[in-house]
């Protein structure tokens, strides 16, 4: 054959039907590909038709699970999983005869599902533990979540304290001595709520919670302001005379704590380490008292409700780092505070009472600050 | 290479390995701001829900249809701006929000109730009567609504999701006027639901401004470009309370124009936690 010659017309048709086949080859994988992605192995399949989920009960090991599911009904529904009655994750909007992917990390327990319509029965999935799996230690990222809380926690407390100490303030300026008395129990509880984050300050923890003995002229220290000068000229002194501009301070200090903590970080080792610390300052004053009055009850009061907001934000973590470290200090913390309640509903005016178990009040809050400040280590936050 | 610089390279690389997955340019600490912040628009936004809550029922228990039609759309604003955080609770997602399309028998299914249920009595059948139950009904959802967000401690991936979740909500549902399908206020909930996912991206701006300006710009056209065919069809140009005309009155070209950039957002929008390394 002349090698001049053109291609024969039979050569052209091979041509044009091999790439025609190779295009439907490629095609063909194009679709593979997409089917592939789209049913993995893996996948945990679940079809949704108008009645309900198919399967109605399904169960998938604790992690990341990729479920895909169908939408067999006539309308476009949303698919959730549920934590009793918080939506863990969902898809909306999945369209009639389409189906669509939905990744979720699960801890292991039982969810629901829901099924389409409302009033579709929910169906039910069961995560269940998986023995191999190492545990996963803290990122940084798991202290987002409670950080945040506690600076909104901060910030709404220190509104309040602000609304308390204008009050107070009142109270004082008008010469209404049982009014501002209440009034100082109020504002003083929130303080004491704050004490951590206040401490954070040493010019305001200073001006707002220094007590006498800190002064080279004690009570009569010019120096001498805040909480416990407001406390000793309203319960000692029986008397608001010249208390006005320590209430006025006091009030606009409380404005400037409001400021500073709305941009404060607050770094995660201090969340259990100061409420450990803020404690046993607590527990160092009380120990070298002979008998607690109620302005060191009322204190504690406060100081255990902060505790229990810390221990609320990390609850979630210590339960899956430390389930046991998470039970004691629960028990302990509920122990105390129903020891505080039981006192407080005893304890009339400011009078010490001789009612109070000053022994246990004492150990228990020690052995809860020391529960609390070996938490970083259980957290792997230390250092 | 000294032991010391070996030492050093080691414990350097230690570090890489040990960082957040995707582009983790920015440092969980920075979003506990933000996420707190958040936080504290949302429980503004459920004061101000309670209180208009309260009128609201208040007017249908009363017997005030005019005064009841009026309070709806302006009630359910509040919903609509902070419902990434809202639906999470899905039984009362379920009893204050959803439609009547969710029950096999529609409106006459007895677990329907909440806003659309009033919306069917107020501006269908006109009527206030035996809507009572559904008022007092609807006000102890709202009620326990508050206090359950009060409680939670927010999760930051939904935060940050919850920019794109409103925009897809609008692209997918809202655009047709499905949502109100009596009331025609459609539009009300379409600035609701705006006003939230700008909230959120506002918020998170100043962590991903300097790594991808480009992205930020076009979120902001986006919204701007959304805000502006909003406007179109304010009642009164200088008075947002004011709100919005019948959504009838929105032209088949208008609908439309909202898909695009709605539509655009939702995706740019979508890509925000991975930038933010959730």
């Amino acid at each position: 054959m002349p090698l001049s010659s053109p291609p024969s017309s039979r050569l052209l048709k091979l041509g044009v039907l091999a790439s025609a086949v190779l295009m439907l080859a490629t095609l063909g994988l194009f679709a593979l590909s997409l089917n592939g992605r789209d049913h993995g192995d893996d996948d945990v399949r679940l079809v949704v038709t108008a009645q309900g989920c198919e399967p109605q009960e399904l169960s998938v090991p604790a992690g990341e699970t990729r479920f895909n599911i169908v939408n067999d009904s006539q309308r476009a529904i949303e698919w959730e999983i549920l934590d009793g009655v918080m939506v863990l994750e969902e898809r909306e909007n999945i369209t009639p005869g389409l189906h669509q992917p939905l990744t979720a990390t699960l801890a292991p327990g039982d969810y629901a599902m829901t099924c389409g319509l409302l009033s579709n029965p929910h169906g039910t999935l069961h995560v269940t533990a998986n023995g191999d799996a190492p545990a996963v230690a803290l990122s940084r990222q798991a202290f987002i979540a409670p950080l945040a809380e506690y600076k909104v926690y901060l910030v709404l407390q220190s509104r309040h304290l602000v609304d308390a100490a204008e009050t107070l303030h009142q109270a004082i300026a008008a010469g209404e001595l049982d009014a501002a008395r209440i009034a100082y129990r109020e504002a003083r509880l929130i303080d004491q709520r704050l004490a951590m984050a206040i401490g954070l300050y040493s010019d305001l923890d200073e001006r707002l919670n220094a007590r006498a003995d800190y002064f080279a002229k004690r009570e009569q220290d010019p120096q001498f302001v805040g909480f416990h000068r407001l406390a000793h000229g309203l319960f000692e002194t029986g008397s608001t005379d010249g208390l006005t501009p320590i209430a006025t301070q006091l009030l606009e200090d409380t404005r400037t704590l409001g400021e500073r903590l709305r941009h404060q970080a607050i770094p995660p080792d201090q969340l259990a380490n100061g409420s450990a610390r803020v404690l046993m300052a607590w527990y160092a004053h009380a120990r070298d008292d002979k008998t607690l009055n109620a302005h060191e009850l009322l204190d504690l009061q406060g100081l255990a409700a902060g505790a229990e907001k810390i221990v609320t934000l990390l609850t979630p973590l210590l339960e899956r780092q430390a389930p046991n470290t998470l039970e004691a200090l629960q028990a302990k913390l509920a122990r105390l505070q129903q020891r505080l309640a039981e006192t407080a509903s005893s304890v009339p005016g400011t009078q010490a009472s001789r009612d109070i178990d000053r022994d246990a009040l004492l150990t228990e809050t020690q052995v809860l600050a020391d529960i609390l400040a070996s938490l970083d280590h259980t957290l792997a936050l230390h250092g | 290479m000294s032991r010391r610089s070996l030492l050093f390279a080691a414990s350097a690389f230690g570090l890489m390995t040990l960082q957040t997955p995707a582009q983790a340019d920015v440092a969980p600490d920075a979003l506990v701001e933000p996420v707190a912040e958040y936080k504290l628009y949302v429980l503004d936004n459920l004061d101000q829900f309670v209180s208009h809550t309260e009128k609201f029922t208040q007017a249908v228990e009363h017997g005030h249809l005019q005064r009841a039609q009026a309070l709806y759309a302006p009630t359910r604003v509040y919903y609509e701006r902070i419902e990434p955080i809202a639906e999470l609770f899905a039984d009362l997602d379920a009893s204050i929000d959803a439609r009547e399309d969710d029950y096999e028998n529609g409106v006459e299914d007895p677990d329907f109730t909440g806003f659309h249920r009033l919306e069917y009595g107020l501006f269908k059948e006109r009527t206030t009567q035996g809507f009572t139950s559904y008022a007092k009904r609807l006000m102890t959802d709202v009620n326990d609504l508050e206090s359950r967000v009060q409680g939670l401690t927010f999760p930051p991936a939904k935060v940050v999701g919850g920019a794109a979740a409103l925009m897809e909500e609008v692209a997918a549902t809202k655009v047709s006027g499905e949502e109100d399908r009596y009331s025609h206020t459609d539009l009300w909930d379409f600035q609701g639901n705006v006003d939230g996912s700008q909230k959120i991206f506002e918020l998170f701006k100043p962590l991903v401004a300097e790594e991808d300006p480009a992205f930020v710009q076009r979120v902001e056209k986006n919204f701007a470009a959304v805000e502006a065919t909003l406007a179109h069809y304010r009642r009164e140009a200088d008075n947002p309370e004011a709100g919005f005309v019948s959504y009838e009155k929105v032209s088949q070209a208008d609908r439309r124009a909202f898909v695009g950039p709605v539509t655009v957002l939702a995706e740019d929008l979508s890509t925000l936690r991975g930038k933010l390394g959730l």
